[in-house]
């Protein structure tokens, strides 16, 4: 590259423009694939498909890495797509619910999962006259989650990734609601255990499977309140 | 060791004073991650194939579920289901519950594509 052959400091501006030039590129290149990926995992319905874009994205990022271009910390990359996975599914999920309860998509594979692992989403499944999930307590969770915490948690997620100091701030914002919205989800279905869980398939697994690896929140907020936020921009 | 050569080791944004809670964060974001890419990739084939697909269609289980949890056969999944009818469910008189403060449902679990043999015993009758 120009700037280890030349010794002049307007060749070497040039190189490192050059370098950084190829690493946006090369980032950008990496975030084409993984927030494609990361939004139909959230689906579930296009998971599947979306697995092997997402790997893509990853092995992008590697490469990058390894080729010695400045792409973004590690941490901010891994933050900020649990984080977009994580609000990606409870967004699609609830939106189904709340706006497309009698969609044959949403009657069979949300009712699906409410009898393997949750039966809020099975037991009078479609019976309040507002439609979707019966059980107690839980539509109150989806009007109120939905647009203010997880919509909010993937625009923030973005913002993130981007190193937007607005993502940053959104990211601590929509964290610090998932916090509540993580408390108060646990607490209503221990509650209403015997709703959610008498004589689903997976009771106990699936309550670990689908509300520990949701704990995102509680693993980005010490990172967000202890980097350094110079890293992020303003622009 | 200065603390310049000590902090130029560390990831952009990474100071000295929390590197290790740093570490210990990455580790545990990679495994929420992991889980949530497999689950996102994996629940709906993986539901699909537990409750009959492809031997039952997705309108057949839809069908089938809402007999279960209706406990009532005579249901079957309207489809296309008409954009302002009443909620499917709303009204229906034939589910069964312990009802209380705490609710239990009785409806049984149900097993590995067990919504086939109920279908075929349900139509053999």
């Amino acid at each position: 590259m120009n700037q280890t052959t030349s010794p002049s400091l307007a060749t070497s501006t040039k190189g490192l423009d050059e370098h950084y030039d190829q690493s946006r590129k090369a980032q950008r290149q990496a975030d084409l694939w993984l927030m494609s990926g990361a939004i139909m995992l959230g689906t579930l319905v296009l998971g599947p498909i979306g697995f092997p874009v997402f790997l893509r994205g990853l092995s992008l990022q590697v490469k990058a890495q390894k080729a010695g271009l400045t792409v973004r910390p590690v941490l901010v990359t891994l933050v900020g797509y649990l984080v977009a996975i994580d609000a990606a599914l409870n967004s699609f999920g609830w939106a189904m619910d709340m706006i497309a309860h009698h969609s044959l998509m949403n009657r069979t594979i949300l009712t699906m999962w409410g009898n393997m692992f949750d039966a809020g989403y099975f037991w009078h499944y479609n019976e309040l006259w507002i439609g979707g999930a019966s059980a107690p307590g839980e539509k109150a969770w989806v009007f109120a989650l939905l647009p203010i915490v997880f919509s909010m948690r993937l625009a923030a997620a973005i913002g993130f990734l981007q190193m937007k100091r607005w993502g940053h701030q959104w990211m601590v914002v929509t964290c610090w609601f998932g916090v509540v919205a993580w408390v108060g989800y646990v607490a209503n279905m221990t509650i209403f255990a015997d709703v959610r869980y008498a004589n689903v398939v997976f009771p106990v697994v699936g309550w670990w499977l689908y509300d520990i690896f949701y704990i995102s929140p509680f693993l980005a907020i010490p990172y967000l309140h202890s980097v350094n936020r110079e890293i992020f921009s303003d622009s | 060791m200065s603390e310049k050569s000590l902090n130029s080791d560390l990831p952009m944004g990474t100071n000295a004073v929390f590197a290790n809670m740093h570490k210990w964060l990455q580790r545990g974001l990679m495994v929420c991650l992991t889980a949530l890419v497999l689950e996102g990739a994996l629940t709906m084939p993986l539901l699909a194939v537990w409750y009959g697909w492809p031997t039952l269609s997705f309108q057949e289980i839809c069908s089938e579920l809402q007999k279960i949890r209706f406990s009532d056969d005579s249901r079957e999944c309207i489809y296309p289901y008409p954009l302002f009818g009443p909620a499917e469910g709303a009204g229906q008189t034939t589910a069964k519950d312990q009802w209380g403060v705490q609710p239990v449902p009785e409806y049984k679990r149900i097993g590995y594509r067990e919504l086939i043999t109920i279908r075929n015993a349900r139509l053999a009758q």
